[in-house]
């Protein structure tokens, strides 16, 4: 392992095996991140997401920062993404129509600016001139212990704060997805074993009434007429 | 011991009344109205007697802020309470003469749609005259000041189907702008000289004020201040040339006229003088303005009294006059002789109104004295009460007026101010001018043959009970309430610390002094070496021969300049007419043709309007609906802000 | 400042309101279906009044009369501010929830989640109020802005309203995505991700990374702006409010508003208060922008709900100009405005959602022409409303704007002051159009009147109106809180 001093004493002289290493990933990660906006197949798109993720995760290997690293390869690679691309493909969505037009090149000029403006006020700065603080000392060695021991100590506020995140996200979800459409025929089992008679007829004593003279009746005759015809 | 929630409840209750009485009323009925005025009033004079108790008994003032409505810039507009000897006398004479009005009502307004309504306005206006009075700043001054303007257009318009009535209203709401707006300046003064509206803070200050930045160089502050205050009780208190809105004013209901118009509002102008006598003692030119406005008040006004038919409108003017000896008495320092007058004035000229209100009554709401008479037989009570009234009015000893206003002639007399020789002759000859038109009410109204026609004169009878027991209430003190209070109230040092009076102008006990000493027996017998006493007799001698036969003595005057000049009232209203309200009228065609419509609407409203409505429909454009439209203006927006940051600053 | 020890009694209104939901989401299981709707929706509302309570009086530690303190390792402060913060927000969660009821009903809302979402959605905002650290500020504003996202897309058959869920969604993450950004910038530049600590940061390094500090400031601003509505990061709001059920909208656009603008408190003010001299020329455009679009495009909206919103774009103009002027005053003026406005929103679309109907929306303008016929206490408390959000006295709006328009003018900038008067002076058309509808035109020929309130509502509606009568005429007590929040922020 390259120990962090020795790192930064090698900047500036002979680039080091860890510096051209940085330089490849972050090539990759910009590369894809810029082709996850401007390419058109949205599957495509979202794997070069994948491949900005895992550029990324090697970034922050070098900063040793291992936890960090496999877990955003785990998470975001193996499981957010993988059901992202599920859903693009059941969707199947064109966004051509998008990016087509005009605007497109008025959009890209305001995205060079205001990258360019980022570029220029951190030059005026003097980028490498800018506060550095180190990271702390028994970080290097064992960083997913140290992690686990402040998440909980620490970091708990936050850190319950983003579990009830999480479960309001849940709770959301379901209030979302789960609702009754209107318009399928939905019957529920239990409700179909637990009826009985006394809730299906009802019985009603009436008194007798004298026959209606009305043309009701004549009509009603003349259907069943017309049964007999047709028996 | 008084506490100051009992203080803050006498006004209270009667705001209380008001909105129970106004809301309520239409709902629960004329009885509940007319009890929950009656009650809350009622409780507002009991407060008052309580309170007066122990400040006048203890010698307790009172002073404290009771809640803090808002502070800006370091001045705290607050709503307090001062209750020294001059509010606990002030709130005696308003609670009383209301309650007894209130009840008065009862009979008065018996027939009247707008019950309710009224009981309302009056319980209000209670409430309002109280804030008046009891405020501890210029702020709740001036706000009891504008409710009590307030409720008085309400009432005088109170018919307000009534065309002549809503002219009357808006004329003394014009009038009374006026007035406040010197008014509000005056306030505003104060408080750009002693940067605080709190009584006690500003007259503590007062003696060290100077030049005032804001105002021209050479100009004394004291005496801008005291001017413009000046000017809203002349509005208020109805001084010439603010005058013209009083007369009218009786077209409100005969109480309103007792109450608002007689005993309390128009005194409002004198009780705020007499407030601010530490700052009106330090302006010379003021006091004398003040003393010259006043005595021309009280002679020409009384003159006016001399040829109106209408018996209201002569007790009407008899107020201008009356008023006009208490502005008077102010100017020459003598405030606590005004005061005086003030409280002795309050019971007989109630008093005379509701008198009047009740001959109104009786003749179907006839007020032409020219179809009256001889009613003396017929209304015995409302008579002897009248009489009581007259004679207080007429100030013949022993009755109360007596002793207030021979003071105020001999305070004015002996003052040294500048104009006060004039003053004095002035008031001297308006004593003969009262008992004149005086003795012309009594003999037109009560005495000689009935001139009313047969079908009135058959259904002339005494006012009922709710009617003739205030008058008679009214009648005990306007007869013995002068004597019994002369002494405690000019000679006691009743109102020092209410009253500030400058070193040598003590002129109520300089007149004390030469009329014998502050008893009433001796006040009395005084009077038979006052010119002014036999003046008064001369002027009820004159009015009984004058008035006594039918046609009268004085159709030989008829044709007259001087006749003519009064009977049009100097042309006072004909003057307002032409210049002022036509002026207006003229001024205002111009500006709204040449200004209004071609320059404001047409080019400032109406254009902003379209500027508004154009950039409001392209604002609209703006807005698709589409999210990509959105989300790129989020980002330009961002752009833009950092480009402005990068390179151009 | 206490210790920064764990102290997990001043977090007792968050535990609170979270126990609260999970209570709604069980109760909903397992109540009997005909008692569920009343039960559900008086629990909430309880448990909304009880959460006020418990911050205002520090139930286990803080509330307004408690020393400022740090807890929970250093993420959380409590002070008088917060606890004045939070009561905001829960009462006007409570109240919002009062008046959706009635539509929650006809359109067949009201299950357990709807509640349960209001309430995550507070325990959010009231996370964002107490958060000393960036990571608990973000994760409290994802939390509320989660739940409001699903609350206007719960309503899955209605096309509008999953329309605007998406939009808000979508938007919602760029300004999110905007304000992470900017977060990590600053931590770049200072190491440092807690508030206090930023601040201190800055001050001791003295002039060193001013650029990257002035980038993060503008992401972060992006973002906050987005959230408070502020112009031009407005454009999600008219289209949301709009499209959203009523109650959420009346929802959406009460108690977010007090969370977000503690959030451009703590960062602006907080954080990064010595970079005033930068982000306050910002503030200035945002604020002369918002009052200008909202209160010139508000004129010619046809929908009661647009106009609302356009109006509410406004009203974050005058909390932007409390806040830029940055002092004391000045952050009293603008919690003093976000209460009052927080209260008369609730009063608007709370009369809008009553009016709306069962499920049904009534609310385009030409639907309350003469309402004051038949609808005589919601037409009066409309009225009052409208008086109060165009700021005529003696209402609680002419306080607020008042004390806003001082504090600018304190701040020396009386050309600001102008222009924020001739704008609410252009707003005034609208809000009085309404007053005008109500009261002076007759309905169109063939419209459905709309429906009488029932008892209930009209003394709800009744009670909002009194209130912001109330506090316009005596605000001395509301004045002073904020003073005293202000000072011990």
């Amino acid at each position: 392992m390259v120990e962090y001093g020795e790192e930064k004493k090698l900047r500036g002289t002979v680039p080091s095996f860890a510096l051209i290493v940085f330089y490849a990933f972050s090539a990759v990660l910009l590369c894809a991140a810029l082709g996850v906006i401007l390419v058109r197949n949205t599957v495509h798109a979202a794997l070069l997401l994948v491949l900005a993720f895992v550029a990324s995760a090697g970034v922050w290997m070098l900063l040793f920062a291992e936890f960090l690293a496999i877990v955003l390869v785990l998470v975001y690679v193996g499981a957010v993404m993988v059901l992202f691309l599920f859903v693009l493909m059941m969707l199947d969505a064109n966004l051509e129509s998008l990016r087509s037009g005009r605007g497109r090149f008025l959009s890209a000029a305001v995205a060079l600016l205001v990258a360019a403006q980022i570029a220029a006020a951190l030059n005026r700065d003097s980028f490498l001139q800018l506060p550095r603080f180190e990271a702390p000392a028994e970080a290097a060695g064992d960083n997913t212990r140290l992690l686990g021991s402040v998440v909980y100590t620490e970091y708990a506020y936050p850190f319950e704060l983003a579990a009830v995140l999480l479960l309001v996200a849940m709770v959301a979800a379901v209030a979302l997805s789960l609702r009754r459409r209107k318009d399928v025929k939905y019957t529920d089992p239990a409700v179909q074993m637990r009826a009985s008679p006394a809730g299906r007829v009802r019985l009603v004593d009436m008194p007798s009434e004298k026959p209606p003279q009305t043309a009701t009746v004549e009509t009603n005759k003349t259907t069943e007429k017309r049964k007999g015809e047709k028996q | 011991m008084v506490s100051h929630s009992l203080i803050v409840s006498a006004p209270m209750a009667p705001l209380a009344g008001a909105l129970a009485a106004g809301l309520l009323g239409a709902r629960l009925g004329r009885a509940f109205a007319h009890w929950c005025a009656i009650l809350s009033v009622g409780w507002a004079f009991v407060a008052s007697v309580l309170i007066a108790r122990e400040v006048v008994g203890e010698g307790v003032v009172f002073n404290f802020d009771w809640y803090v409505w808002a502070r800006a810039g370091g001045v705290s507009l607050s709503a307090g309470f001062l209750v020294d000897n001059l509010t606990a006398m002030m709130m005696l004479v308003v609670t009383f003469v209301s309650l007894m009005v209130h009840i008065y009502t009862v009979g008065y307004m018996a027939e009247d749609p707008g019950y309710c309504r009224f009981f309302s306005y009056i319980a209000l206006f209670t409430f309002a005259m109280l804030m008046l009075v009891m405020a501890n700043n210029f702020l709740q001054l001036f706000f009891g000041w504008e409710a009590v303007g307030l409720v008085s257009y309400l009432l005088i318009g109170f018919w307000f189907k009534k065309a002549s009535a809503t002219y009357a209203n808006l004329k003394a709401f014009l009038v009374n702008r006026v007035g406040d707006l010197g008014f509000l300046l005056g306030v505003g003064l104060v408080l750009a000289a002693f940067g605080s509206l709190d009584y006690a803070e500003v007259f503590a200050a007062a003696p060290g004020v100077g030049a005032l930045a804001s105002l021209p160089a050479g100009w004394d502050a004291a005496t801008v201040i005291c001017l413009l205050l000046f000017v809203g009780a002349m509005g208020k208190s109805a001084q010439f040339p603010l005058h013209v809105w009083l007369p009218d004013s009786m077209e409100g209901p005969t109480p309103i006229s007792a109450l608002i118009h007689a005993a309390t509002m128009v005194t409002a102008g004198i009780f705020m003088v007499a407030r601010m006598s530490p700052l009106f003692e330090l302006s010379e030119t003021a006091l004398s303005v003040v003393l010259m406005v006043g005595a021309l008040t009280a002679f020409f006004m009384g003159l006016l009294g001399l040829v109106q038919n209408d018996i209201k409108r002569v007790v009407a003017y008899s107020t201008l006059s009356q008023l006009g000896y208490m502005t008077a008495a102010l100017g020459a320092s003598a405030y606590s002789a005004a005061i005086f007058h003030l409280f002795t004035h309050a019971f007989f000229k109630a008093l005379l109104f509701l008198a009047a209100g009740s001959v109104i009554i009786a003749m179907h709401h006839e007020q032409n004295m020219a179809k009256m008479g001889g009613l003396r037989k017929k209304m015995p009570v409302t008579y002897w009460t009248a009489l009581a009234g007259s004679l207080a009015l007429a100030g013949l000893p022993p009755f109360a007026g007596f002793y207030s206003k021979d003071v105020i002639i001999e305070a004015v007399g002996a003052s040294l101010a500048p104009g006060a020789n004039v003053a004095y002759w002035a008031l001297t000859a308006g004593a003969f001018v009262t008992a004149l038109y005086t003795t012309r009410l009594l003999m037109l109204a009560f005495h000689g043959e009935g001139r009313m026609d047969d079908h009135t004169r058959e259904h002339i009878k005494e006012s009922p009970l709710t009617v003739t027991v205030p008058l008679v209430l009214l009648a005990i003190p306007s007869v013995l309430i002068g004597a019994v209070t002369v002494a405690p109230m000019l000679a006691g040092g009743f109102f020092d610390g209410a009253i500030v009076v400058g070193e040598g102008r003590d002129t109520v006990a300089m007149a004390l002094e030469k009329m014998g000493g502050a008893s009433w027996s001796g006040m009395a017998a005084h009077a038979i070496y006052s010119p002014v006493f036999y003046l008064a007799l001369a002027g009820v001698a004159a009015g009984v021969w004058l008035y006594s036969g039918y046609p009268l003595r004085t159709e030989m005057f008829a044709r007259g300049p001087i006749y003519r000049a009064l009977l049009a009232k100097y042309g006072f209203d004909d003057f307002n007419d032409w210049f002022f309200a036509g002026g207006a009228r003229r001024l205002a065609a111009v500006l709204w043709r040449r200004v209004d419509a071609a320059v404001i609407d047409n080019f400032f409203v109406n254009g902003a309007a379209r500027l508004v409505a154009m950039s409001s429909r392209a604002a609209r454009k703006v807005q698709t609906g589409a999210i990509y439209h959105y989300a790129f203006s989020m980002l330009c927006a961002v752009a833009l802000v950092l480009a402005w940051r990068l390179w151009l600053r | 400042m206490g210790g920064a020890g764990f102290q997990v009694g001043y977090a007792g209104a968050e535990m609170f309101v979270f126990l609260a939901a999970c209570a709604v989401l069980l109760g909903d299981l397992f109540l009997p279906a005909e008692r569920r709707g009343a039960v559900l929706h008086w629990g909430a509302i309880g448990a909304c009044v009880l959460t006020a309570g418990i911050a205002w009086t520090g139930f286990g530690g803080g509330g307004f009369d408690g020393e400022p303190a740090i807890a929970l390792n250093g993420f959380f402060v409590s002070s008088p501010f917060t606890a004045l913060m939070k009561t905001a927000v829960m009462l006007s969660v409570g109240g919002s929830l009062l008046f959706s009821r009635r539509y929650l009903e006809g359109a067949g809302m009201l299950c357990g989640e709807y509640y349960a979402l209001a309430l995550t959605s507070s325990l959010g905002m009231l996370v964002m109020v107490s958060a000393a650290h960036l990571l608990p500020l973000y994760i409290g504003l994802e939390l509320m802005s989660l739940s409001l996202y699903a609350l206007i897309a719960l309503d899955r058959d209605n096309l509008r309203a999953s329309e605007s869920a998406i939009k808000y969604f979508v938007l919602g993450a760029l300004a999110s995505g905007l304000f992470l950004y900017g977060a990590s910038i600053i931590y770049g530049a200072t190491g440092e991700l807690g508030i206090a600590e930023i601040a201190a940061r800055i001050i001791s390094g003295g002039g060193e990374a001013r650029a990257a500090l002035g980038l993060g400031l503008v992401f972060m601003l992006a973002g906050v702006a987005f959230k408070i509505g502020a112009a031009p990061f407005h454009m999600w709001l008219p289209d949301v409010y709009q499209g959203a059920p009523a109650p959420v909208t009346l929802f959406i656009a009460a108690a977010p508003k007090i969370a977000a603008m503690v959030m451009m408190l703590r960062v602006l003010v907080e954080a990064l208060g010595v970079l005033e001299s930068d982000w306050r020329p910002m503030l200035i455009i945002l604020a002369v922008a918002s009052l200008a679009v909202g209160n010139i495009t508000a004129i010619v909206q046809t929908n009661i709900k647009r106009m609302l919103a356009y109006s509410a774009i406004a009203h974050s103009g005058f909390i932007v100009l409390g806040v830029l002027a940055g002092d004391d005053a000045g952050v009293a003026a603008a919690v003093f405005y976000v209460i009052a406005y927080a209260l008369m929103t609730v009063g608007g679309f709370g009369a809008v959602a009553l009016l709306a109907g069962e499920g049904k929306e009534r609310a385009e303008l030409s639907d309350i022409k003469g309402l004051a016929a038949n609808n005589g206490v919601a037409a009066a408390v409309l009225m009052v409303l409208m008086f109060s959000m165009a700021g005529i006295p003696p209402v609680v709006g002419f306080a607020a704007k008042l004390s806003v328009l001082q504090a600018v003018l304190a701040a020396g900038l009386p050309w600001l002051a102008v222009v924020a008067v001739l704008l609410s002076v252009v707003g005034a058309f609208y809000y009085l159009r309404v007053v005008k509808l109500m009261y002076f035109d007759l309905p169109e020929k063939g419209a459905v009147a709309l429906p009488v309130l029932p008892r209930g509502a009209q003394a709800s509606l009744a009670a909002v109106g009194a209130l912001v009568l109330l506090l316009g005429i005596f605000p001395g007590k509301l004045l002073a809180a904020c003073e005293t929040a202000a000072r011990l922020l």
